[in-house]
């Protein structure tokens, strides 16, 4: 079979990281080209290199053989390379008719042709299978719909290649099927799908070979009859260490009480039925793939997206968490996962960045005086080896590491029962990760409960005194002592065992 | 560093002063006089006739820091003159003209329009902090429907009062100064206390910068919302009594016009983003007095009157691009190149 596009050698650099390093990827006419990854792996980076968002340092595109360098994504187009992105972006409030034919409506007379235009969206859709009204605005279908419409519209440039950025993940198993049935027919067209996910049901179920990428590295492509999902996300996560449990802490953990039970709590299309017992002073590992449920379940628990069902205890306490104020106030404590999002107020100092969250559990009636401020923050930043000439540099101007630690000096100073940490050490140097996991289990040791998550298994089993492992919105395992290894886990990941 | 935002305005104001000073050498003289038992001048004038605006600007600095701007306080203005002139001469029929009386107890003649006016903030403070709105559209419905409300307290007509106690508000002496002068040293001095004295300022700023993590770290961030709305509704009641003490009537349609610009302006001036975040109220203050000194001297330039709107936006749009990023930047390069 013929490749319609290579991507060769292609180089990347952004400032400090190297986002793609020689990296090549071909795409066959007529096949489902799945690319897989975790976060930073590169996927992005790939298909907007592609899409002429982001420029290559180095390398080259061949399509149908020819050299191109796509400027932007208009050109990129117009050259047939079509993108439906995760976030739909259409526009809800102009009719579906409308919304594939904007900017290039079919003219009579010099104006706009609409009868032509809502018979030509019909015949369309009725391509893929949708009968649907084409004159009503798009805001009243559902999200799969809504997710074929873009479809249709980046189909009907004479594109040659289409490139599906997590089409799925805000879709149900019936509007997938639908989705899937739409890529089969272009398929048979001879067109070239590039498809990105975290569904690893998906990817076997569609594609027909997949390339996976790893911090920027192009870790292979294989079909998918030669491999196997185990090797599939061991090849994701990478297996760049044998972990080795730590029995002394399991034990330890084991003779004292329960701080938190959580039983069958959840929220509509985030967790499915969650239930968890964490003991004082132990550290439960959360794995799993991005979109496991993993983040979803760490803030269903803080009260950012408040459970909808089931019961907490602290403590033995019935506790209502609903917000994360309330969560505050039953010390527990959150280091989200997107830091410059959810974690930092980047304009203030970094004092008054660590004070925030205990001034918040005080109300803002009873300050803290600038004298308590600033011997916290002089505390927290040796306590951490924070790396600034003073409190008063603003968090944003320090690196990735160094605000991460600020983050967790933030929720230290007010001494939580209960600390969940979202990927602390994502996007971190060595350095400053090995210093995070040394003072979590410090934490630990000094009677905290943790739940830490991330998508590095060998960090996990490294720290975790128990794994859960969550797969599609699901707890699906709970791991102790000697079961806790890489092997295990990634079987369970990958819904092999 | 932190203080080169507020240096501009400071600057600026300077610099008008002087101009002032050239046109008119006794531009800063002040003189007792006894019969009021008041200072008067032209600074001190200034001082008094920005009292409105400053007083109002306290709050929109918080606002506008939490990324926000509250359209109504113009509104809100009318609102208390008409509450106030209400109580004053309650019975038109009675009395039909006016003179040293009140029908209410003149303690709920100052109270009523400040609580009247307070839950219109909250109003605003509810649809934006709890109904999602976006505050330049929650608050244009009290600023369009504020002065309608007035109308309709007032029977759409415009009452005087000869009441002397209502008078002092806005017209009277305390320590020889104006009283608007001393209420609007207390309101900022209060502001200030509650801003920086206790942790609401942080809040504010936090909330302003990063809405999802102040929320993450606890922060109720739609309470921050709604308090710093309601006191800009509470501000705005004490400015409408001052205006409607000194033209001792009500005006529906004038009171407070164009206040809500000018507030806006002031807190600009002062060197508070409109995106939100550091906020500074010394600055806003010294963007009020700026504001005022730029009417002073259109008059003493002897400029028509037709031409102040014009001459005003000309030398705000000056100092607003001083403070701007790029020309900030340029001067801190050039600053730097000079050091080297």
């Amino acid at each position: 079979m013929n490749n319609i596009l290579e991507m060769k050698q292609i180089e990347i650099e952004f400032p400090g990281v190297k986002a793609l390093d020689k990296v090549d990827f071909s795409l066959r006419a007529g096949e489902v080209h799945s690319l897989l990854g975790e976060n930073g792996a590169g996927k992005s980076t790939l298909i907007k290199c592609l899409t002429g968002v982001n420029k290559m340092d180095s390398g080259e595109i061949l399509l149908d053989g020819n050299e191109i360098r796509p400027q932007d994504p208009g050109h990129a187009m117009t050259l047939g390379i079509s993108t439906v992105f995760q976030e739909i972006n259409l526009c809800p409030n102009l009719s579906v008719a409308e919304n594939i034919f904007v900017g290039r409506q079919p003219m009579k007379h010099r104006q706009i042709n609409w009868r032509e235009i809502n018979r030509r969206a019909e015949e369309l859709l009725s391509g893929f299978g949708l009968e649907i009204d084409v004159t009503r605005p798009l805001s009243y279908y559902s999200t799969a719909i809504q997710q074929m419409v873009s479809i249709a519209r980046a189909v009907d440039v004479q594109a040659k290649i289409l490139i599906l950025d997590e089409p799925t993940s805000s879709l149900d198993t019936g509007e997938v099927q639908l989705l899937f049935r739409v890529m089969r027919e272009l398929k048979a067209k001879g067109m070239g799908i590039i498809f990105i996910t975290h569904f690893l049901d998906q990817v076997y179920e569609i594609s027909d070979r997949m390339t996976i990428l790893r911090n920027g590295h192009l870790v292979g492509t294989y079909t998918v009859e030669e491999l196997d999902r185990v090797s599939l996300v061991t090849m994701m996560i990478g297996k760049d260490f044998s972990g080795m449990f730590d029995m002394d802490r399991a034990e330890a953990a084991e003779n004292s009480q329960a701080e938190l039970e959580v039983s069958h709590i959840g929220v509509a299309g985030k967790v499915e039925d969650f239930s968890l017992t964490i003991k004082k002073g132990e550290l439960v590992g959360f794995a799993g793939l991005l979109g496991s449920g993993r983040t979803e379940t760490a803030e269903m628990l803080f009260g950012a997206v408040p459970s909808s069902r089931g019961s907490m205890k602290l403590e033995g306490h019935d506790v209502k968490i609903d917000s994360p104020g309330e969560a505050l106030n039953n010390r527990m404590a959150f280091c989200p996962e997107d830091r410059k999002r959810d974690g930092i107020i980047g304009d203030l100092s970094i004092r008054e960045n660590i004070i925030l969250a205990l001034q918040a559990r005080r109300g803002f009636m009873k300050p803290l005086s600038l004298a308590e401020q600033n011997e916290l923050a002089d505390k927290y930043i040796s306590l951490l080896g924070i790396a600034t000439p003073d409190a008063e540099k603003k968090i944003g101007e320090l690196s990735g590491g160094n605000q991460q630690k600020v983050i967790l000096a933030r929720w230290m100073a007010t001494e939580p029962a209960v600390l969940i940490l979202d990927e602390p050490t994502r996007g971190i140097d060595i350095g400053a990760k090995a210093e995070i996991q040394k003072l979590m289990l410090k934490m630990c040791a000094d009677g905290t409960s943790v739940i830490f998550i991330s998508s590095e298994l060998d960090e996990i089993i490294r720290c975790s005194g128990k794994v859960v492992v969550m797969r599609d919105r699901k707890k699906v395992a709970e791991l102790a002592g000697r079961e806790c290894t890489q092997q295990k886990i990634l079987e369970i990941i990958a819904g092999a065992a | 560093m932190k203080n080169s935002k507020i240096l501009g305005a400071v600057m600026a104001e300077v610099l008008l002063l002087l101009v002032c000073l050239m046109i008119r050498p006794d531009f800063f003289s002040i003189s007792y006089q006894p019969s009021t038992g008041m200072l008067y001048g032209n600074i001190i004038d200034i001082l008094n006739r920005s009292s409105e605006i400053t007083i109002i600007a306290m709050g929109m600095t918080l606002i506008i820091a939490l990324g926000g701007t509250d359209l109504s306080v113009g509104a809100l203005v009318a609102v208390a003159g008409a509450v106030a002139l209400k109580l004053l001469r309650w019975d038109v029929l009675e009395y039909n003209t006016p003179g040293d009386y009140t029908v209410c107890n003149f303690f709920w003649v100052l109270v009523l329009p400040l609580v009247v006016c307070t839950l219109m903030g909250m109003f605003n403070g509810f649809l934006v902090a709890k109904g999602g709105m976006q505050p330049i559209i929650a608050t244009l419905i009290l600023m369009v429907c504020g002065r309608g409300v007035a109308q309709i307290l007032t029977d759409g007509k415009q009452f005087t009062t000869g009441y002397a106690p209502f008078k002092v508000i806005g017209q009277g002496a305390f320590l020889w100064l104006p009283v608007p002068i001393i209420i609007t040293v207390v309101v900022v001095a209060f502001m200030a206390w509650f801003t920086r004295k206790t942790a609401f300022g942080t809040f504010v700023e936090a909330v302003g910068i990063n809405r999802s993590a102040s929320r993450l770290s606890g922060i109720n961030a739609a309470m921050i919302i709604f308090i710093a709305f309601a006191i800009t509704g509470l501000l705005s009641g004490i400015s409408g009594l001052i205006y409607s003490s000194r033209i001792m009537s009500n005006d529906s349609n004038n009171a407070g016009l164009n206040y809500e610009m000018d507030a806006i302006l002031a807190v600009v001036i002062g060197g508070t983003s409109m995106t939100g975040g550091k906020f500074s109220l010394a600055g806003t203050v010294i963007g009020s007095i700026l504001i005022r000194t730029i009417v002073t001297l259109v008059y003493y330039f002897g400029i028509v009157s037709e031409a102040t709107m014009a001459f005003k936006a000309l030398i705000i749009a000056v100092v607003i691009v001083l403070q701007s990023e790029p020309v900030r930047k340029y001067f801190a390069k050039r600053k730097g190149a000079a050091k080297s």
